[in-house]
């Protein structure tokens, strides 16, 4: 399980560069060929025993972070948000710029706040990186304007739950990583694609038609859970430990009819705990994917994830290890599946 | 030239005006001039081959569309591309029917009849109408008919003030490149691209980058200048064209232009784009199997205004630029 | 004409659940088309052979606006969402049918002051739907989660306008089958697309003419006619005055050529027609002129009242005058 590494490396929209290294290392001895696209999709190639279809197993490697966009006098970073990521969770966070360079982001003291302050959310404007420069000269010895910035939060697990950032897609990176240590050969060719630049409006995905004129594909995410007390259990859209999360339709696209009823019926013949995905907020490559070239039908299963696009969130191993057995059930179908 | 481009009108969608003018002025340089099926101009000065480099400047510009005739010679207008209400206002209008240009007025309540509740409030183009009463061809207006504001162009000292200079300043950059290019010896085959319906996110520029196959582009856009935008660093006036930074841009190009920026002395600007950069970039970069894309854009103050202000030394900075691009 | 419309608009089709309207649209083409396809999104494409090179795409998206289950409770009542731009109060105490159960849709509030403030701030997350369950187990046997609902709503003649859910965009599916089948022996060949999902982002359309690569396409599908009490003071569009040649809307502005094509075919024709500004909204034309290298495009409008109701209400008149114009544009000489 690469989860841990995976989860711990740095690649936010359009610097997805150490995340796509560290997969490419681990999969090139797996598969028949990788290349590695003008826009930075890493794209593995395995043959398939009857190659009637050509069949996607889509990921994205980006995560949610943010770009330094000023370098202050005193040496501070200003910076603002790639992809969504919401003001209120970041106060007082460990980051990491480029990979490399440690910072936090600090606030104001609660003594300094005036009362009616201390609950408002905070603004990118007025936040700042701290990486210990005292000058602005200082500062640029270390960081430019343009460098990406991740979160700093280290993987554990325990209970049966890990804990960490970037699950969101790292997740679904995990299982097409665990699909390609499996030795023998399907039916579809299969193409492994490990996207860039989800976040940022499903631009990776865009490219993939006019290199690959793909028949179907199957897009893996780790998606937003919601069972928390914050929301009524009718509003949740996924539950944790309840198995891996089937999709009917989410934004921009109702999914394939076809491959949503087969995603279902090889969870139930296999008898894989699953679920569907109840709320249809959110987007994901399938989208792209529908809309792109001559068109390519997708369908979207996730690994459940609580507190997405944050710091920190969490997953149910057992909801992952499910994943990875439903999609592997999937590809031995052949054929079979979504005919 | 700035003059001419800026004074030609073509909002979105009805660019042909400033297409023939452009023609004009950059068929002495270029082998071969070709017009795509949605309006788009493209001009390609061969190379050695080496690549295909396409360099996109947008040559529509904001305008209006006639939505309603109202009884009494007063139209409805519906804006093309993102104008403030505010610089609608009292401003005189050119319609362009099918009898000819019509000449209208955009009204205002004066302060003597205004309620207590619409002052200091700005008419939304719910509330906006003109008045064409005062056309000889007024009463020809209908729905459908393409709108611009009247603008001068005008010199304000070393610097340009006037309508459309979003984008028609890039557009005189790549004429002024394509001028560059009879000296300097480009390497790749350079495609000068005068695109469509940039302001209403139209297919102008996307279509072509299909077609032509490209490796790289750059896309020369306008940037705010002179403000101070809070967390961003700010863009200046008179100091050359900003190269962007971020997920949009292909890193290693941004790299190798500003290389080939500071080697030969050309004065540029960085200017981080952590989202979408809301230029033709956005789409280009996801086009086709994808391309190395790079946006290079000119500091320009006021900008969808009929008084945006630029600096022509930033236009001819940015010329040598994109000029230059060619060679790497 | 009006059987036609009847049946499209009363058949079930929300945004990727459209097969049962794509078979009533086929049963009619028959013997009026040279073939047919479904592309790998489900878009549904016909084709008559005309005499030039020169093929014609037109378009009418055969989905429409719906709900989808969410989630069940213990007692078996259904939470939704919208599919497509629905707003939540044209479902309030009336009904949605799914494929195996009508339901009702009413709103929670456990105070009538509960009641009025989510009344006044509706959203998806205050409705709920009724479909006479006793249970969860129940419920999920006959509306699993994921299963998609539309209007309960029927087809009728309103004085000299006809009213049903659906029009948008089953009249524009209407207009393009009375097309091919006022096709003798065409000009041009024409392609037809009945293309799926455009009521939540274009979806089909997008891919519809890519393997085609067309001279233009012309997207058929509805627009918001105002003339009713206080309808949008910027919208000309009304019933009864012929189709309309869409100049803009927020997605696109249509191809100043192919508007000047569609004027020329409706004089030719002796169709009056109206020209359209529609201040929000965007039609499939969006999305098939960024096909490719390209591929010029334009939107003929069927002006229609109360869009995304259960009583879209369109002029009989206008419908034939579309077809007509249509029928005459492709006689046209197309060049661009």
């Amino acid at each position: 399980m690469y989860l841990k590494e995976l989860t711990e490396l740095d690649g936010v929209s359009g610097d997805e560069g150490r995340v796509r290294d560290f997969i490419k290392e681990k999969i090139e001895s797996k598969v028949d060929s990788v290349k590695v696209d003008v826009l930075g999709n890493l794209i593995a190639f395995k043959k398939g025993t009857k190659s009637n279809r050509k069949f996607v197993l889509a990921a994205h490697m980006d995560e949610v972070g943010f770009m330094v966009t000023n370098v202050e006098d005193d040496g501070t970073l200003s910076f603002a948000p790639v992809g969504g990521v919401d003001p209120r969770v970041i106060v007082g966070k460990h980051v990491r710029i480029k990979g490399e360079v440690p910072g936090v982001i600090g606030y104001k003291a609660i003594h300094l706040q005036k009362r009616n302050e201390i609950l408002e959310s905070p603004k990118y404007e007025n936040l700042r990186i701290n990486i210990g420069a005292s000058s602005k000269d200082e500062a640029t010895q270390k960081v430019e304007i343009g460098d990406y910035v991740s979160f700093a939060t280290d993987f554990r697990c325990e209970n049966s739950r890990a804990t960490g950032k970037a699950f969101d897609d790292r997740a679904g990176c995990a299982v097409l990583m665990e699909i390609i240590e499996r030795s023998e050969r399907f039916e579809d060719d299969l193409y492994f694609a490990f996207l860039v630049q989800e976040e940022t409006g499903l631009r990776g995905s865009a490219v993939l038609f006019e290199q690959l004129q793909p028949n179907l594909a199957l897009v893996i995410e780790g998606t937003t859970a919601g069972d928390d007390p914050g929301l009524p259990e009718h509003q949740w859209a996924t539950h944790l430990g309840d198995g891996p999360a089937i999709t009917f339709m989410h934004r921009g696209y109702v999914v394939n009819k076809k491959i949503y009823e087969s995603i279902l019926q090889v969870a139930q013949k296999y008898d894989i705990k699953h679920q569907p995905k109840r709320r249809t907020a959110g987007g994901t490559d399938a989208a792209r994917l529908a809309k792109t070239g001559g068109g390519v039908p997708a369908g979207v299963i996730s690994v459940p994830a609580r507190y997405i696009h944050s710091p920190l969130s969490v997953i149910d191993v057992d909801d992952f290890k499910n994943t990875v057995s439903l999609v592997g059930k999937i590809l031995e179908e052949g054929e079979g599946f979504a005919r | 030239m700035l003059k001419c481009l800026s004074g030609v009108d073509g909002p979105s969608g009805y660019e042909d005006e400033a297409l023939k003018l452009i023609e004009e002025k950059i068929k002495p340089y270029a082998d071969v001039l070709k017009t795509s099926r949605l309006n788009t101009l493209i001009a390609l000065k061969r190379g050695e081959g080496t690549k295909k480099l396409g360099i996109f400047a947008h040559v529509d510009e904001l305008g209006f569309v006639v939505a309603k005739v109202e009884e009494r010679g007063f139209i409805r207008l519906e804006p093309i591309g993102g104008v403030d209400p505010k610089v609608v206002l009292s401003q005189r209008i050119k319609i362009f029917t099918k009898q000819g240009v019509v000449s209208g007025v955009v009204g205002f309540l004066p302060p003597h009849l205004q309620k207590e509740d619409q002052r200091g409030k700005v008419p939304s183009f719910d509330d906006i109408f003109v008045d064409v009463s005062c056309s000889s061809l007024g009463e020809h207006v209908s729905v459908g008919d393409i709108c611009v504001i009247e603008g001068e162009c005008t010199e304000l000292g070393s610097k340009v003030s006037g309508k459309a200079l979003d984008n028609r300043a890039s557009c005189a950059a790549l004429i002024l490149a394509a001028q560059n290019l009879q000296a300097i010896k480009n390497r790749a085959d350079v495609y000068f691209i005068f695109s469509s319906q940039e302001e209403i996110a139209g297919p102008g520029a996307v279509s072509v980058a299909y077609e032509l196959g490209l490796d790289e582009a750059i896309v020369v856009d306008v940037t705010h200048g002179n403000e101070k935008i809070p967390q961003f660093p700010q863009i200046k006036i008179s100091e050359g064209p900003a190269l962007a930074v971020g997920p949009v841009i292909n890193r290693e190009f941004y790299k190798a232009l500003s290389d080939v920026a500071k080697r030969n002395g050309v004065k540029v600007q960085l200017e981080p784009t952590p989202g979408r950069s809301g230029t033709d970039t956005d789409e280009v970069q996801i086009t086709g199997s994808g391309i190395k894309t790079a946006l290079v854009s000119i500091p320009l103050m006021y900008m969808h205004t009929p008084v945006e202000v630029a600096d022509p030394r930033d236009i001819e900075e940015t010329a040598r630029l994109i000029a230059l691009a060619s060679t790497i | 004409m009006i059987d036609l419309i009847k049946e499209l608009t009363e058949s079930y089709g929300p945004s990727g659940r459209e097969e049962e309207v794509q078979k009533v649209v086929l049963k009619h083409l028959e013997g009026h088309i040279d073939g047919h396809r479904f592309d790998p999104l489900g878009n549904l494409l016909v084709w008559k052979k005309g005499k030039s090179d020169k093929k014609v795409l037109l378009d009418a998206h055969i989905d429409e606006i719906g709900l989808v289950v969410t989630n069940i409770d213990d007692k078996g009542f259904l939470r939704i969402e919208p599919v497509g731009g629905v707003s939540p109060y044209t479902y309030v105490g009336h009904r949605v049918r799914f494929p195996k159960a009508t339901g009702v849709v009413y709103y929670e509030g456990e105070t009538p002051e509960e009641q009025k403030k989510n009344l006044s701030n509706l959203t998806f997350d205050h409705l709920f739907v009724d479909i006479g369950a006793c249970d969860r187990k129940e419920a999920e046997s006959i509306v699993p989660i994921g299963t998609f609902g539309v209007y309960d709503s029927y087809f009728y003649e309103n004085g000299k306008y006809l009213v049903s859910k659906s029009m948008d965009d089953r009249i524009g599916c209407a207009v393009l089958v009375e097309v091919f089948k006022n096709l003798k022996d065409p000009r041009h060949t024409v392609i037809g697309s009945f293309s799926v999902q455009e009521e939540i982002g274009l979806v089909g359309a997008s891919v519809a003419a890519y393997d085609f690569s067309p001279l233009l396409c012309v997207a058929v599908d509805v627009t918001d006619s105002a003339d009713y009490p206080k309808g949008l003071k910027r919208h000309a569009m009304a019933l009864g005055k012929g189709p309309a040649i869409k100049i803009k809307d927020r997605a696109s502005i249509s191809h100043r050529k192919v508007v000047e094509l569609l004027e020329q075919a409706a004089q030719k024709a002796g169709v009056p027609y109206q020209k359209e500004v529609l201040t929000f909204g965007g039609t499939n034309a969006a999305v098939l002129q960024r096909t490719k290298e390209g591929i010029p495009s334009a939107t003929l409008s069927i002006p229609t009242r109360y869009v995304h109701s259960p009583s879209e209400t369109v002029s009989l008149n206008d419908v034939e005058g579309a077809v007509k114009l249509l029928v005459s544009f492709i006689d046209l000489e197309l060049e661009l």
